[in-house]
C-alpha cells in the first residue's frame, strides 16, 4: 500500500515538474534575488555595491515612499466603495425585463475590453479643457459659461476625480457581470413569495436581494482594494503622477526610481513594502472568507 | 447571456479598432526632439539592409549603429547611412531604429552585458550620465586615425562633450530653442517689416509690448504666444532668461552642490508667470503645437525640430528666429545629438576607427541632416550651397554660438524632470511664487545630486 502511494506522488511530481521548473526559475527565483538586490546599490548594468540595510533605512525615512503609498491608498478609498455601488445599480438596471436587456449587457460590458493605454487615451480626450468631452458638454447645457474652462487634469482634487470616474468607466464591465450572475443566482421563488407577502420595489432590494449579494460583494471589494493599490498605468498616462506628484501611486515612483533613477536596488526595497502590504491586505481576504465559510454552517 | 456575448465581442471588435486609430498619432509634440520630429514625416521605410557585396576582399569592416531617430529624422538618418555604405565600400554601417523613450535603458543594458552596438547616439545632456555607467568611451586613442579635425566643430558644441579633457563624443547638430511667428498674423496686428521679420523691441518691455499688440489687435481666439503650460517649453524659456540674466546652470562647477542662482532664477521666472497670468499664452493650451501649426497662434517657441513640421503644413506663413534678447546678453536653451562609441567586448580599434570615420563624415555632410531643422555642427556645412538652399535655417543659424548647455553632471536630466519641471509648472500656474519655487529647486537639486 505504501509503495504505491509514493508511487502515485512520485507520478504526480512528475506532471507537475514542467509546470514547476518554469514557475521556480520565472518566479521564486526572481523574488529571491529581488530580495539580495534590496541590499545592494544596484544599476542596470549591474554596478554594485552593497549597502547592508541602507535602503530600507532610507526608504522608511523617505516621504516621497509615503506619499506615494498614500495617494494609491487615496485611490483605494475612492475607487473601491463606488465601484460597488455602481456595479449594483448597473447589475440592477440589466436585470430587468426590459427589451433593451441584451443592449444593457454588452453596452456595460464593453469599455472593459479596451487595453488600459486606450481608456486612458480616451479619458485624456473627455477630460481635456477647450476641446474635451466634459467641458464642451458643460459648455452646451449651460453648465459653465462660455469663457471659463474646468482644468481636470491640473487642480488636485478634479485630478483624482477624473481618474476615479476614467476608472469605473473602463473597469466596472468586470464587477457588474459578477453582481448580475450573483443576481440571477436568487430563487425566483423566495422574490414570488415577498412579492405575495405584499413587498415594494425597495423592501425586496434591501430585504431580499442585498443580503443574497453578501458573499460576492466581499470577494469583489477585496480584488477590488488589491488591484486599486497596484494602480499605475491609467494615472501615469492621464496626469503623469501631477500636479507636483500628487497623484503619483507607489507603482510610478517604484518604475521612476529602478528606470529612470537608475536605483534598482532602492526600487526593489520599495517593492518588497509593496508586496508585504498586499500580502497582509491577500490574508485578510483569506481570513474573512473561511469566516464566512464557517458562517454558513 | 450566450447571445449578448457575441454582441458584446462583435461591437468591441469595431470599437477597439477606430479606438487604436485614435491613439496612435497622439504622441506628444513637444516631449522631446525626436518624439517631435516624429510628426512631420509619414513612416520611414523599413530599414532597407542593401545586402552586402560580396566581390569585396576580406577587408571589409561591418558595425552596427543604435539610432533614436523617428518619422522626418529617421528618414535623414537612414539616407546619411546609405549614403556613406555607398561611397565607403569597405565599411558597411547597418541602422537599427529603436523607440526613442526606451533608447537610453535599452543601450545601457545591452552595453552591460556584451551585446551593444559598436556607434551609437546620445545626446550632450545624456553623455556624462554614460561615461559614468561606463557605456561611453574616449575618442581619443583613434581619432587622430581617422582623420577628425576637432578644430572643425562648432567649439561650443564641441565643448559641452569634452569631460576632464578627453573626447566623448562626435556632436553632429545642435537644436536650440528658438522663435516661430506666424507672418499673416503679424502683418494684421502691423507687427510684421518690411523685411518679412517681426517688429519687435528686444527688450522686456519691448516683447511685453509686442505680446500686448498682437492680444488687442487680433480676434479674441487668436493666442498671441502658443507655449505649453508644463515642462520642458516653458522650462527652456526659463533656461534661456536665466542664462541671459548670466545665470550659470543649477549646479556649481564641482557638481556636486546645488547652485540656484535665487535672484535671477526668481526673476526670470515672474517674467514667465507675468505671460501666463496676463493671457498672453493660452492656459492650460492641450496641444499648442497645433495651436500655432493651424495657424490661430501668433507666436510660439520650441526646439528647431518644429521647422520642418511647418514647413510640411500647407498655408502655413511662418518664419523663424532666434528668440528675443530679453535680458543682459543672448543666450537660449540647447542640447546635441552626437555620435558615441559605446564599450564592446574587444573595444577593436579597426572597428573604432571606421566608427569614427562614419561619425565625422555625418557631421561633415550635416546638410542631409539639416532638413529636419537641426543646425550643424561644421561651420563649414553652413557654407555649402545645398545648406544655403534650405530656406529658414540661415535665420538662426547664429544661436549655435549662444546656445547655453548644461555643466556635464550625470544628474542633468534627473534634476531637470524631478526638480524643475515640477516646481516650475507650479509657478506657471500661479500656485507658488517664483522665490519659492527658487528655494525649493535649490533643495530638491541638492537631494538629488546627494542620492
Amino acid at each position: 500500500m505504501k509503495m504505491s502511494k509514493l508511487k502515485a506522488d512520485a507520478q504526480a511530481l512528475l506532471f507537475l515538474l514542467p509546470f514547476l521548473a518554469v514557475y521556480i526559475v520565472f518566479t521564486i527565483w526572481p523574488m529571491i534575488k529581488g530580495v539580495e538586490m534590496t541590499f545592494y546599490k544596484w544599476t542596470l548594468i549591474k554596478k554594485m555595491k552593497y549597502v547592508g540595510w541602507d535602503n530600507y533605512q532610507r526608504m522608511f525615512h523617505d516621504q516621497e515612499v509615503w506619499a506615494a503609498i498614500w495617494h494609491s491608498a487615496i485611490f483605494v478609498i475612492l475607487t473601491t466603495p463606488t465601484m460597488l455601488v455602481l456595479a449594483i445599480a448597473l447589475a440592477l438596471i440589466a436585470n430587468r425585463q426590459s427589451r433593451l436587456q441584451k443592449l444593457y449587457r454588452s453596452v456595460f460590458f464593453l469599455p472593459s475590453v479596451l487595453s488600459v493605454a486606450v481608456a486612458s487615451y480616451l479619458g485624456l480626450f473627455i477630460f481635456q479643457p477647450y476641446n474635451g468631452f466634459v467641458n464642451t458638454l458643460l459648455h452646451l447645457i449651460g453648465l459653465l459659461p462660455g469663457h471659463q474652462e474646468i482644468f481636470w487634469l491640473t487642480e488636485t482634487t478634479l485630478s483624482w476625480i477624473a481618474l476615479t470616474l476614467i476608472t469605473l468607466w473602463w473597469t466596472v464591465g468586470f464587477n457588474f457581470i459578477l453582481y448580475l450572475s450573483a443576481m440571477q443566482d436568487i430563487p425566483d421563488e423566495i422574490k414570488e413569495a415577498a412579492r405575495l407577502d405584499g413587498a415594494t420595489d425597495s423592501v425586496l432590494f434591501w430585504k431580499i436581494v442585498l443580503p443574497h449579494l453578501g458573499p460576492i460583494t466581499k470577494t469583489i471589494t477585496m480584488l477590488q482594494i488589491i488591484s486599486s493599490f497596484k494602480v499605475f498605468m491609467q494615472i501615469y498616462i492621464i496626469t503623469g503622477g501631477g500636479p507636483l506628484d500628487k497623484t503619483r501611486p507607489i507603482i510610478q515612483l517604484i518604475y521612476q526610481t529602478g528606470f529612470r533613477k537608475n536605483d534598482l536596488g532602492y526600487a526593489a526595497t520599495m517593492s518588497y513594502l509593496l508586496f508585504v502590504i498586499l500580502l497582509i491586505l491577500s490574508a485578510l481576504q483569506y481570513w474573512m472568507n473561511n469566516r464566512k465559510g464557517a458562517d454558513a454552517r | 447571456m450566450k447571445k449578448s456575448y457575441g454582441l458584446t465581442l462583435a461591437a468591441l471588435a469595431s470599437v477597439s479598432l477606430l479606438l487604436n486609430a485614435c491613439g496612435g498619432n497622439n504622441g506628444g509634440n513637444n516631449a522631446s526632439p525626436s518624439a517631435s520630429a516624429a510628426n512631420s514625416g509619414s513612416s520611414s521605410p523599413a530599414a532597407s539592409e542593401s545586402a552586402a557585396p560580396s566581390d569585396n576582399g576580406g577587408e571589409k569592416i561591418n558595425l552596427s549603429f543604435w539610432t533614436l531617430f523617428d518619422g522626418g529624422d529617421g528618414d535623414n538618418m537612414q539616407a546619411l547611412v546609405d549614403e556613406f555604405n555607398k561611397t565607403h565600400p569597405n565599411i558597411q554601417v547597418k541602422n537599427t531604429k529603436l523607440v526613442w523613450g526606451e533608447y537610453y535603458t535599452k543601450l545601457i543594458t545591452a552595453v552591460g552585458n556584451g551585446t551593444g552596438p559598436d556607434i551609437g547616439i546620445s545626446h550632450t545632456s545624456r553623455l556624462p550620465d554614460l561615461i559614468d555607467q561606463g557605456v561611453a568611451t574616449s575618442l581619443d586613442d583613434v581619432a587622430a586615425d581617422a582623420g577628425v579635425d576637432w578644430g572643425t566643430f562648432n567649439q561650443n558644441l564641441l565643448n559641452a562633450t569634452v569631460v576632464d579633457g578627453e573626447h566623448y563624443a562626435v556632436p553632429i547638430d545642435t537644436h536650440p530653442f528658438i522663435m516661430y511667428y506666424n507672418k499673416k498674423l503679424l502683418k494684421d496686428a502691423g507687427l510684421l517689416g518690411d523685411d518679412g521679420k517681426p517688429v519687435l523691441e528686444q527688450s522686456a518691455d519691448g516683447f511685453v509690448k509686442f505680446l500686448d499688440t498682437l492680444k488687442s489687435k487680433l480676434p479674441a481666439k487668436i493666442t498671441p504666444f502658443a507655449l505649453s503650460n508644463t515642462n520642458d517649453d516653458p522650462y527652456r524659456l526659463w533656461w534661456a532668461l536665466y542664462s541671459q540674466l548670466g545665470g550659470n546652470d543649477v549646479v556649481a562647477d564641482d557638481l556636486k552642490t546645488a547652485a540656484v542662482d535665487a535672484d535671477k532664477g526668481a526673476k526670470a521666472a515672474d517674467y514667465i508667470q507675468k505671460l501666463f497670468t496676463n493671457g498672453y499664452i493660452k492656459k492650460n493650451d492641450p496641444d499648442f503645437y497645433k495651436n500655432f501649426q493651424s495657424g490661430t497662434a501668433a507666436i510660439m517657441m520650441t526646439g528647431v525640430w518644429a521647422t520642418g513640421t511647418w514647413e510640411s503644413t500647407k498655408g502655413l506663413e511662418f518664419g523663424a528666429m532666434p528668440i528675443p534678447k530679453i535680458f543682459d546678453k543672448e543666450a537660449t536653451w540647447g542640447d546635441s545629438h552626437t555620435i558615441i562609441l559605446p564599450t564592446t567586448k574587444d573595444n577593436d580599434p579597426a572597428k573604432r576607427k571606421a566608427a569614427l570615420i562614419f561619425a565625422n563624415w555625418v557631421a561633415d555632410n550635416g546638410q542631409i541632416w539639416a532638413k529636419a531643422g537641426h543646425i550643424p555642427s561644421k561651420p563649414s556645412v553652413l557654407e555649402k550651397p545645398e545648406f544655403k538652399a534650405l530656406p529658414y535655417r540661415s535665420d538662426y543659424v547664429s544661436v549655435a554660438d549662444t546656445v547655453k548647455f548644461s555643466k556635464p553632471s550625470t544628474k542633468v536630466w534627473q534634476i531637470r524632470d524631478n526638480s524643475s519641471f515640477k516646481f516650475l509648472n507650479e509657478v506657471w500656474a500661479n500656485k507658488m511664487t517664483p522665490a519659492e519655487a527658487m528655494a525649493k529647486m535649490q533643495e530638491e537639486t541638492q537631494k538629488i545630486l546627494n542620492e
